[in-house]
Order: C-alpha cells, then structure tokens, then sequence
C-alpha cells in the first residue's frame, strides 16, 4: 500500500496526488463517477428533507446536541451539510472535492468533535441515503448496485482523508507543544548583575544542547556577564554524550571570556561521573545553586552583608 | 507500578533511548534498586542505547529480564544490533577509544558502572552487549 506508506514523509497528510493513487487503488474509475452523477437529480430532490433528518438526529442526543449551541451554527451548518451532501453526487471529485473533505477532517479537529462521531453520523447519513437508491423506480436493479458501490467507494475515500487531516492537525499541536516545552525548559535568567543562570531540566539531547548554547551565549553576550551558573538539579542522569555537550557549552561560554559554574551537582550524579571515567577537574562544579552563586559573587568581588542595615549589591 | 519481569524496547531514534531510560528507570526501581544503583543502570542503559542508535546501520533492540536469587535481586539488559559490528571488543573497551568522534568513555564507564559485561560481536553481522546489576534485596 504505497499511499499509505507515504504518510512517514507527508506528515499524515495526504497531498493531491496521492489521493489519485488512492482513488486508483479503491478503483473509484469513470463509471463510478457517472453512476454518482446519476444520483444527482434523487439528491438534490432529497437534500433538504435529510439535512433535516441529520440534524434532528444530532439534535437528540446530549454528545452531538452540545456542538449545536446556537441557532446561528445550526442554519449555518445546515447549509454546509447540504452542500457537502450534493458535492457527493456532483461527478467532479478533483482537487475542490480533495480541500474540502481535508477542510472537515481539520474543522472537526479544531472545535474538538471526535473522530468517533464524526463517523458514527456518516453511518447514520447511510441510512438515510440507501434506501432513496434501492426504493428509486429511475434505477434498475444493476444501476442500483453500481450507485451503492459508488457511494461507498467515495464515501470511504472521503472518511480517510477527514480521519489523516484529523490526525494531521493533532500531530501539528504536538509537535507545536512539544518545541514550546523545549523552549520552557531551557530558561536563560540573569540572577545578578554579571550572573546568569540556566537550569537544565530533564535530558540533553543533540537537539536541546544546540538550542540551549545558542541562548546561553546570547544571554552573556546581551547582559555582559563574566559568571553563568548551569544548573544540573533537574537532569536525572548524566551518560557520555550528555556530559560532552556539558563540555562543549562550557568550551563555547570560555571563548567568550565568560566562565561556567555547574550546580546542583547531586551525590549520585558525582559517582557516576566518576564511575564513567569523565574528568571535570578544570570545571568548577557545586552540589546547589546557592553554593554557586557564593563562588560567583566572590569572583566578581562582590560582598554581601547581612540585614539590619540594607543588603549591598553591586 | 505492575512492571514485567521481562521486557523489551525498540531502538530507532534519539527519541527511543528516552523512552529506555525512563523504562529502565520504573523496572529497576520497581525490582528494589536503591537510588543510586538506579542512577547507575540507567546511565548503563543511556550508553548502551545510544552505541546501538550511533552504531548501528539498522535498528536495534534492548531486552531486559528481573533475576532472582537467594538474597540478591539482578536486572540484566541485552542490546542487540544488526550494525558494522566491533573490529577489536578489547580496544573498543579502552577509555578514549572512539570512532564516533564522542568521549569514547562509554564502554569502559558501563564496565565499571555494571557487575557484569559481555560483549560479542562480529564483523558486519552486529553486536551483542549483556550487563547484569546485582543488588541486596532490603
């Protein structure tokens, strides 16, 4: 099944093209888009009477009836649902059709109606459909047969693409949440002036290091600080690699004439960088912040005292 | 937590050694491990996870099984991987041996984090590392 086989590289959407492929391995052919079209005139004669059937039914149940808040979104889906509906028979299934089955797939994603009714309600639409084809004098039996078949194949082409653009969108809010996430747990503050801090929580990965050296330097850079404090309290375990992008970002802050503090240093943490041979000897390291930031102000020369009269900064 | 005694995880991506970790995490936990004999084999499975994702042409597998015995409970962890193999495990095994421009202090850092290791490997075939991690039973 090569179509869906693309969806690693696509991103679970279907482009255009893909859909013929799709349209070809369902064998939706020419006969099945005139057999729609001879549809046309029992749709059109039927449409309002099922829109309003559909939108009763949705209407008697509590789990589709909180969709339909208002009579504004009731008259102005109705109208939709209409137009879909005789899009079905309409014979044209080009690349118009293709947006607008992604477009409902995305809607239905955005105002948070589940996959599951959105076909639960297709099945009920079925229901109202088939019998206007097999209680229909224009057709004989074979035509009959052949417009189902019809039916069903686009319908079902339809449901995929409503159900990957469904699963696109959540895969957008994923992955959007996930480089906010990203963003958040790297945080870059100045805790003095001359003193930046970066608590480091959770894994450092390739990707994370990358992200976190290049805001690291900048916050040096932008507040001129000669000390930054990283802060390890959060980071569940240290192996090689992590410890070398440790390495790295201190390599990078001493070219800029900065110098790093690793905090939070925890005991178990200490014996398995020993145990794994890593030697941080050149680098200053502090089992908390605060332990940090005493050896960061007594490099800066900078004394503070104790209550009763004001606390001296800088 | 209801952890298995025996398991195994799928190693693809970056993202998969994440996802070794934090099982490894619950299981040894789980199993009774204190705290920094978690920390240790956890740093153990960070290594050796990532061997098989840098190393490894195709993808590879951790498989892990709780040991019981008498007094003693043991977590052993088998990677395996369908890479280039290791030309020379003992050189492999050196502290700063690397062919991956990294530290080259893994092999010889999960040796001395672990009670038990057992590499073998060969040319073109893959690479199979066993480690065990004993532990009181409290």
């Amino acid at each position: 099944m090569p179509y869906i086989n693309s969806h690693s590289n696509s991103r679970y959407i279907s482009a255009f093209d893909k859909w013929q492929e799709q349209k070809d391995f369902v064998k939706f052919t020419k006969d099945d888009e005139e057999a729609l079209k001879k549809m046309h005139p029992t749709a059109m004669k039927y449409a309002d009477d099922f829109v309003e059937k559909l939108y009763e039914h949705l209407m008697s149940h509590p789990d589709t009836k909180r969709f339909l808040s208002d009579e504004k979104t009731l008259n102005r889906l109705k109208l939709a649902q209409k137009a879909y509906f005789l899009d079905l028979t309409s014979g044209d299934y080009g690349e118009e059709y293709f947006n607008s089955r992604l477009k409902v797939g995305i809607v239905h994603q955005r105002i948070g109606l589940p996959p599951r009714i959105y076909m639960t309600t297709y099945c009920y639409y079925m229901q109202l459909i088939i019998p206007t084809i097999y209680g229909n004098p224009d057709f004989d039996a074979e035509t009959a047969n052949a417009i189902f078949m019809a039916l069903y194949k686009i319908i079902n082409l339809d449901q995929e693409l409503a159900i990957s653009a469904y699963i696109h969108a959540t895969d957008e809010v994923i992955s959007r949440q996930s480089e906010e996430i990203m963003e958040m747990s790297t945080p870059v503050i100045q805790i003095w002036d001359g003193v930046v801090a970066a608590p480091i929580i959770g894994t450092l990965d390739s990707g994370r290091t990358q992200q976190f050296m290049e805001r690291l330097l900048e916050k040096i850079v932008e507040t001129n600080s000669p000390v930054a404090l990283v802060d390890i309290t959060g980071v569940p375990q240290i192996d090689t690699a992590t410890a070398q992008h440790l390495i790295d970002t201190i390599n990078a802050v001493k070219l800029l004439g900065s110098q790093v503090i690793i905090t939070g240093v925890r005991p178990v943490i200490a014996q398995t960088l020993v145990h794994l041979g890593i030697d941080l000897t050149d680098i200053i390291t502090r089992p908390s912040m605060a332990a940090g930031l005493k050896v960061a102000l007594d490099k800066l020369s900078i004394k503070v005292t104790d209550m009763s009269k004001t606390t001296q900064g800088s | 937590m209801g952890c298995e005694n025996t398991g195994e995880c799928h190693i693809g991506s970056e993202g998969d050694i994440v996802t070794c970790r934090k099982v490894i995490r619950n299981v040894a936990t789980a199993a009774g491990f204190g705290m920094t004999d978690v920390t240790r084999i956890v740093t153990a499975v960070s290594e050796l996870a990532r061997n098989v994702y840098v190393h490894a042409e195709s993808t590879g597998m951790m498989r892990w099984n709780i040991l019981q015995q008498p007094g003693k409970v043991g977590i052993e962890l088998i990677f395996e991987d369908q890479g280039k193999g290791i030309a020379d495990i003992d050189q492999a095994m050196e502290a700063g041996f690397t062919t991956a421009n990294s530290m080259g202090m893994g092999l010889s850092g999960v040796k001395r984090l672990m009670d038990e290791m057992l590499i073998s490997s060969e040319l073109g075939v893959g690479t199979t590392v066993r480690v065990v991690k004993w532990g009181r039973i409290k």
